[in-house]
């Protein structure tokens, strides 16, 4: 077949039709209706066998079922076909915190973040670990890290004005709790936070501690 | 309505042919005429003959004669007011044949149309079966006739032409053995105007990893495939031309030497535009030439004769409108002669003549029309060229980058390198500035939303991709406006689009799927 070459440049797209049956398979899982979810990502799985994709949706529908085993499971797969899948991850830690296992779920979490500091998945469910174990180390710089590229996130925002007072920090996370307000003034927990963070910054002046 | 005949030439896949006719039996268009005809390949007559159906004509040649035979000899049966193509493994959409068939007879007077199709990229499955794995419009290219006779842009199972059309072009010519479509289409461009019609009316299939394809197969060989590609672009029908005017380029020269000898070739080389070489030389030198380059004209002159005489005695033999001077070693290369010619065809000054890029006071190259140059010639006999010309008021200039042919094709490899650069924004703008100015709408704005999309400014994105769904949705368009519903949480929105996208990639869009 004499062509001339489409001048945007060739389009081998051969995931198209993957890529569709993926976004049906979250679509469907995002509005609940699980067995349709499924009935794409197998299709997905069947066409693109090595992808991890459908096994992470897999994964979440079995985690939004409770079915922990079989998120796992779907998880573990997803990461053995690809090893840099930040989602399969999170998976992994989501599932380790439901059953308790909170350091495991920490660093399944962290490795997601490691691959994908955007994640907010991990993000959240970092801190909450962090908070579970009582042990914050770590968690303070990948909140920080995704501020950077999403300021204004308020829901990553908060938890990190929690973590600065519970580090003494207060000067810092007041300057955090005083922009949520800016950008949410009804937010009634960051105003409760500020005036507790402000009543330990009075106590600390007068016994002479920096709050920095 | 006009009968129609539908040629479908198979060899050696049995295996698809069953879909491929089925798609024509199926067509909404029902005054058919269907040949199908067998190049020496597997016994297809079981196929064929499972369908009874009175419009099919079944050619079963024992003997392996090639496409170019093959298609000549189902022509020489052909019955229909037009005629248009399919190949075995391909496949129409019901509306195909009545889609192109409504425009021929009432949208245009154009003799020629063509619609487009998907590219199926597939996985053949053991069992000879295709997985489809994208369905992507990769051609969707408004009629150009500059860049029909440079290069093919339309597929020739998107096209219908009318029959009698043939008896202008000829036949297909059976010493190409690849691009003999484009052949034809280059032929059918000096008798009619192309009429694009924006729909998707079929699917032609890619196979992915290594492609068997004869035609694919034979472009591997460099040698073989510019040898097609001269023979196609030298390729003249007999005239009268409606749709083109000819030109004549006379070759001036003090000797026919190897610089001349190099020239000639690099004329042959690289013009596209149809034309004829007019070599004025003594004799000797012609019976010294040692060429089978098509098209040379040679017109006698005496050993010693001047440039303009040479000028003077070629004249009178060309038959072109427009006439191109070009001396003994003058620098050819791609578009030398095709840039300035465009500008002189859509040139709206009379007594307005072009200049080549590389020409200089020695080695002075122009072209210009006919009358203006004989005038010149017969006002002002005893001066050279040039001077004669400027001397019957007939201005010389070189022509500006705008005047140039291809403008969509020289911004759209802007906008690429824009890309590159990662500077999307900018990209976007300039695919809109094209479809503001150079047709192809749809296909631009694909690109603009695209690159919307990449900056992330997926408000736009939508909105463009929104549009164009409207008016032509495609799989590519519905993915992406579904990807922008989903993360705006807009689901129930996202699943109506990608559903449509699924249908289409699985068939299910087709009545008789």
């Amino acid at each position: 077949m004499g062509i001339a070459q489409d001048n945007a440049g060739p389009q081998h797209d051969s995931t198209q039709h993957y890529e569709v049956l993926q976004e049906l398979g979250d679509c469907h899982t995002s509005v609940g209706d699980y067995l349709q979810a499924q009935q794409y990502y197998e299709k997905a799985a069947v066409l693109c066998p090595d992808e991890a994709g459908p096994y992470v949706g897999f994964g979440v529908v079995a985690l939004q079922q409770n079915l922990l085993e079989d998120a796992e499971t779907a998880f573990k797969v997803a990461c053995r076909l690809d090893k840099r899948s930040a989602k399969a991850y999170a998976g992994l830690g989501l599932v380790a915190q439901q059953k308790g296992d909170y350091k495991k779920a920490f660093e399944m979490f962290l490795k997601c973040l490691e691959l994908d500091v955007d994640n907010l998945i991990a993000l959240c469910g970092l801190f909450q670990t962090s908070c579970q174990m009582g042990s914050f180390e770590k968690v303070t710089y990948y909140l920080e890290t995704y501020l950077n590229m999403h300021p204004g996130d308020v829901s990553v925002m908060y938890p990190l004005a929690a973590l600065y007072m519970k580090d003494g920090k207060f000067e810092d996370s007041k300057k955090v709790l005083l922009d949520i307000l800016t950008l949410d003034r009804h937010h009634r927990d960051a105003a409760s936070l500020l005036e507790e963070v402000e009543h330990n910054m009075a106590q600390a002046k007068l016994a002479g501690v920096r709050t920095r | 309505m006009p009968p129609v005949t539908v040629v479908i030439p198979t060899f050696n896949r049995p295996q698809y042919l069953h879909e491929a006719l089925f798609s024509v039996v199926c067509q909404s268009y029902r005054d058919l005429q269907i040949i199908v005809i067998n190049d020496g390949g597997v016994d297809v007559r079981d196929i064929v003959n499972d369908f009874n159906d009175p419009r099919i004509v079944f050619i079963n040649r024992k003997e392996n004669l090639g496409l170019p035979y093959t298609l000549n000899e189902a022509l020489s049966r052909a019955a229909g007011k037009y005629i248009c193509y399919l190949g075995d493994d391909d496949l129409y959409y019901p509306n195909h044949v009545g889609t192109l068939v409504n425009a021929l007879e009432n949208q245009t007077d154009c003799r020629v149309a063509y619609s487009d199709l998907y590219k199926v990229y597939c996985k053949v499955q053991a069992d000879g079966s295709r997985q489809v794995l994208s369905k992507v419009v990769e051609v969707s290219r408004d009629f150009d006739r500059f860049l029909m006779l440079q290069f093919n842009h339309t597929l020739h199972v998107a096209l219908m032409h009318r029959r009698d059309l043939l008896e202008k072009i000829g036949p297909y010519n059976e010493n190409l053995n690849v691009l003999i479509d484009w052949d034809l289409n280059r032929r059918l461009v000096f008798f009619s105007d192309f009429y694009h019609v924006c729909e998707i009316t079929g699917e032609y299939y890619h196979p992915m990893g290594d492609c068997d394809r004869i035609s694919v197969q034979r472009r591997k060989n460099k040698n073989e495939y510019l040898r097609n590609v001269l023979t196609i672009r030298t390729t003249r029908p007999p005239k009268p031309w409606t749709k083109i005017k000819d030109l004549s380029i006379i070759f001036v020269t003090d000797r026919l030497d190897k610089m001349a000898g190099k020239t000639i070739g690099s004329i042959w080389n690289h013009t596209f535009y149809p034309y004829k070489l007019y070599l004025p030389i003594s004799e000797s030198d012609f019976n010294r030439l040692n060429t089978d380059m098509p098209n040379l004209v040679f017109v006698p002159v005496g050993n010693d004769s001047s440039l303009s005489l040479q000028v003077d005695a070629a004249l009178e033999r060309c038959e072109g409108e427009y006439i191109a001077v070009v001396p003994s070693g003058f620098p050819v290369s791609d578009m030398w002669v095709e840039n300035p010619l465009y500008a002189l065809i859509h040139c709206i000054n009379d007594r307005q003549g072009f200049l080549m890029e590389q020409a200089n006071d020695e080695l002075w190259a122009a072209v210009m029309k006919k009358e203006d140059l004989q005038f010149a010639r017969r006002s002002f006999p005893d001066l050279s060229v040039s001077e004669s010309l400027a001397a019957a008021g007939i201005t010389l200039r070189r022509p500006d980058f705008e005047e140039f042919p291809f403008q969509l094709d020289n911004l759209l490899h802007r906008a690429l390198l824009l890309e590159k650069d990662g500077d999307w924004l900018e990209a976007a703008k300039m695919y809109e500035h094209i479809a503001d100015r150079h047709q192809n709408v749809l296909w631009m704005k694909g690109l603009a939303a695209k690159a919307y999309f990449e900056m992330g400014n997926h408000v736009q994105a939508r909105s463009l991709f929104r549009e164009i769904n409207q008016q032509r949705p495609t799989v590519q368009g519905l993915l992406m406006e579904g990807k922008i519903e989903r993360e705006n949480k807009q689901f129930n929105s996202a699943i109506e689009l990608l559903t449509k996208a699924s249908n289409i990639l699985e068939g299910h869009e087709l009545i008789w799927a």
